[in-house]
């Protein structure tokens, strides 16, 4: 019996010994299995260790190193270098890969012209002529022409509903041919004045121009567009993908750029960029104490007190104070459902606006670093004159004022009673409850809004639901907290978030969150689609009409704007864009990067 | 007798393997969730845009991922793709596979468990058979305490608070992460010394709070063999103090800690999802806690599925190696 | 999570624990409390955190347990001894607040799971057949299934509608399956005794040789399962908690851990955010924890020989 048993403890170490040896080799990056036949789009990349191998060696301070995109400290989409594909996300790399035809800052409020020199619409906005620039080529060494564009608009136009803005795209384009090698005329379904403007590269929002040799034929929801070995992805940026897997995207500047050689700009003076996978506030904020990257992403306002105390070199777009930050173009308010009693009632909108004490909110939902938003979309410069516009009306409807008595009077007027315990009851004795969603990223904020109406006698319950999205934009939600992706220089964007339905521009339309709808208000704004971006009068004028019908219904209840807090490392690289020096965004993920690397200079020389 | 044991048994594990599965499909679904539209939306609001044509764009998805299908009919092909180890692509993440995902996450967390679970079974079974002999030295007796304490705390809190004390208090030891970020995974000492140093916090939050439990089982055992009469002659022929511990009074009282080994491994994996989601380890916990928030259904039920097979296989290797290493046991029951 | 390893994985204690007569067991168990410093400590530790909780709950406001009762982020100080956290919640009633509410979550779905176990414990040993092999096979593969992958599957399908009572009932949904093990074997074993034997041929009843007979001998048992359920749903209910699937609005020690972390309190070396609630809760599983072990040394006598 004994002897029997005298195995056991040999043999224990042995598994332990082969668990081990299975964990080493397979922490060391396994090689990607075989793909199956009807998924083969490319080639299998070489397997990182390989790539790394062949890769040259680059100084730190040559080195530009980055945190963004991945899952759990992984990049996933690594192979995955057509922008258009589905899944695909232009913030994860594509971005400073793929070039548009003109960039747009809206801190600067300046475009500027780049794969195409200039643009101009006939006279009632249906033909756009497009002058492409000469003299560009692909980093394939094929020449870029005007064939380029009007190939990647008729594409996007076919596509439609399949890939990112198809459908924008499809809705006004009826056909993009390109007359020569360096005039593209778009024609449209209907006058589209801003066509121009969706295209080029601000924020999130820009069509990316893709080779024509390399796209055409291809099915653009599954082809990668990765071959390091060809030379792949093929753009006309100054940079190329040497290196990519889950650890991290390596990009090398290109011995010769077009733009460089045009005298536009100077060549970028890092030699690579390293993208490295997200990490949580605390890995991130370690990152930036011990200078191992020179950006990161957003972090919370508080957080940079505890970087700042350990790294004298970090920065941000406001200096090392509050808000340490620069404003997106994302402003939050708490929307409410007004498809639903009590809520359809405007007066109800307006009397939880005004129990909501907006200085307290940013004072402890932001500790301090943000401001208050008037209207869902921020104060840009090029918006500044719609605010200005519309003065009169946001006096008479205070967006922002904390006024507990007169929200009162309202709640009494729409037949609610506060009872002996200070809770508001409807005629039918019931509490006035309030379920509102808090996603995470806006617990802060969202938690003291709700603390204040509970203060003020409503039944609120906030919940963190997993499919938070997908309740919000099916109207299965009563109130929630989330932002605007609306203008940055144009007033229609924003507009255009409230509309039910459009004669100007058929077809699909934008999600319309809080279920509001009025249809003198989307008469006015199609009139404002109409009105070339430039008629600065009219603009303001239906700008103005158009608030007149939005602030007394209130179709949801603007707080706070939302900060990009980006912690910016100075040790190897200057010239960030600042609040002093406000040439674009700072955003590694936003589609006009490209201009944050044009303008770093290089601390050790 | 015993061939139908071997047969029962793997008919539970097939039980088990399908009841996950189904689980995992009804469940979600039945409360109405629409993942397509999530993650779109998701994608908007990171981006900030809402893009137009929300609802066409939602129907193409539909289509691409089959949730358009009838119910059962989706069922069905759920379990053909199960079958076949096919999890389907991440909605997230398309067009990257959720076996794929799986692939680059289950390394870690393999190592992770194996390591730390086989350390602190040895570790704990050894130092509880210190305990439970009567001739250990006081000051090896006082560690029980403490380390019986530890056991009874969650994994995930342990590891918080080392976390604090370790890499943000004084600053010895990485805050998270695999590898240092930026490296290359190359089979080499530095890269081999750096997996090491990354996984000391993770692996010791783990370690400590089962080094107890183990140690108690031990040490109990140890104590009913002592009055064992083998025991009692083994003592009477005079064999050292050494022989007695390791050979009989250890060699014995270890098997039942083996049988303790199948129950753990389910416990283990439950705990260790929120330790790697503390230490951010590029393990499948993580991989789950993003896909709980991103509402990828697929990757949840892929992490979810897979964990609970493995543990099922698990449990069936140790049900059935155990006869093997205990002959008194017999299957009739 | 800590009884499983106790009690052992095979039928548990040949042997009667005590004389089936009356009072007299009782009385040894006041003499066996003496040699059971487990269950003293664990039942001190209980007592001290009830206490604790109690005598909080009259000397704090459960109002300063929501956001803007404070100014936020004071380190602890006479006024706000455990201080305050970013939203300006006063963290010592905050921790009075939870107490109760995490011990709600785990008394119910304990009680759900003893329950529940009991009685499937029951029938399947006591009437055995096809309905034993169905509970016994469902037991042991859900026993080897890793519980919280389930219950996260379960809390997603909630969608943010999960209050306390509705986590203690998804945490119950498992936590049947313990007890029902333990309680069968040793029911089966129970039935063999000869005064089950002779209980039966005097002409009572099932329900009558249940309750009369079976139940005092598996008091201990019961006991030391519904610590061991209870200790093990709390446990759940933190874990799914610090995922971020717990309910926004109640104070419970495992959300205020997911708002610390989910806020940076470690990096922002905000400890006395974070610190409070772990030490809490580790009194809480130790406290349960030691108080299983004290029972099971009262209902296994091979575990007791062993302290």
């Amino acid at each position: 019996m004994i002897i029997q048993r005298r195995k056991l403890p040999s043999r224990l170490p042995m598994l332990a010994l082969l668990l081990l040896l299975a964990w080493v080799m397979a922490a060391c990056g396994t090689p990607p299995a075989p793909q199956p036949a009807g998924d083969a789009q490319t080639a299998a990349p070489a397997a990182p260790a390989e790539a790394a191998a062949s890769l040259k060696e680059v100084p730190r301070n040559r080195t530009f190193k980055m945190m963004r995109g991945g899952v759990s400290g992984q990049h996933v989409d690594y192979e995955l270098w057509n922008p258009y594909a589905i899944g695909s996300n232009h913030q994860n790399g594509a971005n400073i890969m793929y070039e548009p035809l003109a960039f747009y800052s809206a801190f600067a409020d300046k475009e500027t012209m780049w794969l195409a020199e200039s643009y101009e619409y006939n006279a009632d906005a249906t033909e756009l002529t497009i002058k492409t620039r000469q003299g560009i080529k692909w980093s394939d060494g094929q020449p870029f022409s005007a064939e380029d564009v009007a190939f990647t608009f008729e594409s996007l136009k076919e596509l439609g509903a399949k890939v990112r803005w198809g459908v924008d795209v499809q809705q006004f384009v009826d056909s993009a041919t390109a007359v020569d090698e360096k005039t593209v005329l778009v024609k449209f379904k209907v006058p589209a004045p801003r066509f121009f403007n969706l295209v080029s590269y601000k924020f999130d929002i820009g069509v990316y121009i893709v080779p024509k040799h390399i796209f055409e034929g291809q099915d653009w929801t599954t082809f990668k567009a990765f071959d390091i070995a060809k030379g792949w992805p093929v753009t006309t940026g100054p940079f190329k993908v040497v290196a990519s897997s889950a650890e991290q995207k390596i990009y090398d500047r290109r011995d010769s750029w077009w733009a460089a050689d045009q005298g536009l700009v100077h060549m970028p003076e890092m030699e690579r960029i390293v993208q490295l996978p997200d990490a949580q506030e605390q890995q991130q904020a370690q990152a930036l104490i011990t200078n191992e990257i020179d950006m990161g992403f957003t972090l919370d306002p508080a957080t940079f007190t505890t970087i700042f105390e350990q790294n004298p070199k970090i920065t941000t777009h406001a200096g090392r104070k509050a808000p340490f930050g620069y404003l997106d173009w994302w402003p939050v308010s708490m929307y409410v459902n007004t498809s639903a009693p009590p809520f359809d009632n405007p007066d109800v909108r307006w009397a939880l606006s005004l129990f909501i004490n907006r200085p307290q909110v940013v004072e402890v939902g932001w500790s301090g670093a943000n401001t208050v938003s008037r209207l869902p979309m921020p104060p840009y410069p090029p918006l500044k004159r719609y605010f200005d516009a519309s003065e009169d009306l946001l006096k008479q409807y205070n967006t922002s004022e904390f006024n507990p008595d007169k929200a009162n009077a309202l709640l009494k007027k729409a037949g609610f009673t506060k009872n002996g315990e200070g809770k508001w009851m409807n005629a039918k004795g019931e509490p006035l409850k309030l379920d509102v969603f808090v996603p995470a990223f806006l617990n802060s904020m969202g938690l003291v809004v709700v603390q204040q109406l509970k203060e003020q006698g409503i039944e609120v319950n906030p919940s963190d639901p997993p499919d938070f999205n997908d309740r919000f934009t099916k109207g299965d939600y009563q109130a929630a907290f989330y932002g605007h992706g609306g203008s940055v220089n144009d007033p229609y964007f924003t507009l255009n978030l409230y509309t039910s339905s459009s004669k100007a521009v058929p077809g699909d339309h934008q999600a319309n969150f809080s279920r509001w709808s009025n249809a003198e208000y989307d008469k006015i704004v199609d009139e404002v689609y109409v009105t070339p971006m430039n008629d600065y009068p009219k603009l303001e004028k239906l700008f103005h009409d158009a608030m007149a019908i939005w602030l007394p219904a209130l179709p949801d209840i603007p707080l706070t704007e939302l900060y990009h807090r980006i912690g910016y490392n100075e040790t190897y690289w200057t010239n960030w864009p600042t609040a002093e020096n406000p040439y674009v965004n700072g955003a590694s993920w936003h589609l006009t990067f490209e201009m944050v690397l044009w303008n770093l200079k290089a601390v050790e020389k | 007798m015993r061939f139908n044991y071997i047969i029962r048994r793997i008919g539970f594990f097939l039980i088990i393997i399908w009841l996950a599965a189904s689980v995992n499909f009804f469940l979600p679904r039945l409360s109405g969730q629409d993942p397509i539209r999530e993650k779109l939306m998701r994608e908007a609001m990171i981006g900030g845009a809402t893009q137009t044509g929300m609802e066409q764009i939602i129907k193409t998805y539909e289509v691409k991922f089959g949730l358009n299908r009838p119910l059962y009919l989706q069922y069905f092909s759920y379990l053909g793709d199960v079958a076949r180890g096919d999890f389907n692509y991440s909605i997230a993440h398309y067009p990257t596979r959720v076996i794929d995902m799986l692939r680059d996450a289950l390394p870690w967390t393999v190592g992770l468990l194996s390591v730390s679970f086989l350390i602190s079974f040895f570790v704990g079974t050894f130092l509880g058979a210190l305990f439970g002999w009567p001739r250990t030295p006081r000051y090896i007796q006082w560690l029980f305490g403490p380390l019986l304490s530890l056991n009874a705390i969650p994994y995930f809190l342990l590891g918080l608070v080392m976390l604090y004390l370790f890499s943000f208090a004084v600053k010895w030891l990485p805050s998270g992460g695999g590898y240092e970020r930026g490296t290359l995974p190359i089979l080499n000492l530095k890269f081999l010394l750096d997996l090491a140093y990354h996984a000391i916090l993770p692996a010791l939050s783990i370690l400590l709070a089962q080094i107890g439990g183990w140690a108690l089982g031990m040490r109990a055992m140890m104590v009913t063999t002592q009055g064992e009469d083998y025991m009692i002659f083994a003592d009477a022929k005079g064999l050292s103090e050494r022989t007695l511990f390791l050979r009989y009074a250890m060699r014995n009282a270890i098997l039942p800690q083996v049988t303790g080994m199948a129950l753990v491994l389910g416990q283990l994996i439950s705990g260790a999802v929120l330790v790697e989601v503390v230490f951010q380890y590029p393990g499948i916990g993580s991989l789950l806690w993003r896909a709980i928030r991103e509402t990828d259904y697929f990757v949840v039920q892929g992490v979810v599925f897979f964990s609970i097979v493995t543990i099922g296989l698990a449990t069936l290797l140790l049900d059935l190696l155990y006869p093997v290493l205990d002959p008194r046991i017999s299957y009739e029951k | 999570m800590s009884s499983s390893r106790i009690l052992p994985n095979a039928p548990i204690g040949k042997a009667a624990v005590f004389p089936a007569e009356g009072w007299a067991r009782w009385r040894s168990l006041v003499r066996f409390l003496r040699r059971n410093p487990a269950l003293v400590l664990g039942v001190v530790l209980l007592v001290l955190l009830f206490l604790f909780a109690v005598i909080g709950a009259y000397v704090t406001d459960p109002k300063d347990a929501q956001p803007l009762a404070a100014r936020p982020l004071l380190k602890p100080s006479a006024a706000y001894p455990f201080g305050t956290d970013k939203l300006g919640r006063d963290l010592f009633a905050t921790i009075i607040a939870g107490i109760p509410l995490t011990l709600r979550i785990g008394l119910l779905a304990g009680l759900i799971g003893l329950g529940t176990g009991t009685v499937l414990g029951f029938v399947s040993a006591y009437y055995g057949g096809w309905v034993d092999t169905i509970i016994r096979g469902v037991v042991d593969v859900g026993l080897t299934i890793p519980g919280l992958m389930v219950l996260i599957i379960l809390a997603i399908s909630f969608s943010g509608r999960l209050n306390v009572n509705n986590m203690a009932l998804i945490v119950g949904l498992l936590a049947w399956l313990y007890p029902a093990r333990v309680i069968r074997s040793q029911v089966l074993t129970l039935k063999q005794r000869p005064y089950i034997e002779v209980a039966r041929l005097t002409g009572m009843s099932g329900l009558e040789i249940i309750f009369l007979e079976l139940m005092p001998n598996l008091l201990p048992y019961l006991a030391a399962s519904l610590v061991g359920a209870i200790s093990s749903a709390i446990l759940a209910s933190i874990g799914l908690e610090a995922l971020g699937l717990g309910p926004v609005d109640s104070p419970t020690l495992g959300m205020t851990i997911y708002w610390a972390i989910l806020n940076g309190a470690v990096i922002n070396r905000w400890w006395w955010w974070w610190a409070p609630p772990i030490v809490v809760i580790s009194i809480l599983f130790n406290g349960l924890y030691l108080l299983s072990m004290g029972l099971d040394e009262i209902a296994n006598p091979r575990a007791r020989r062993s302290l």
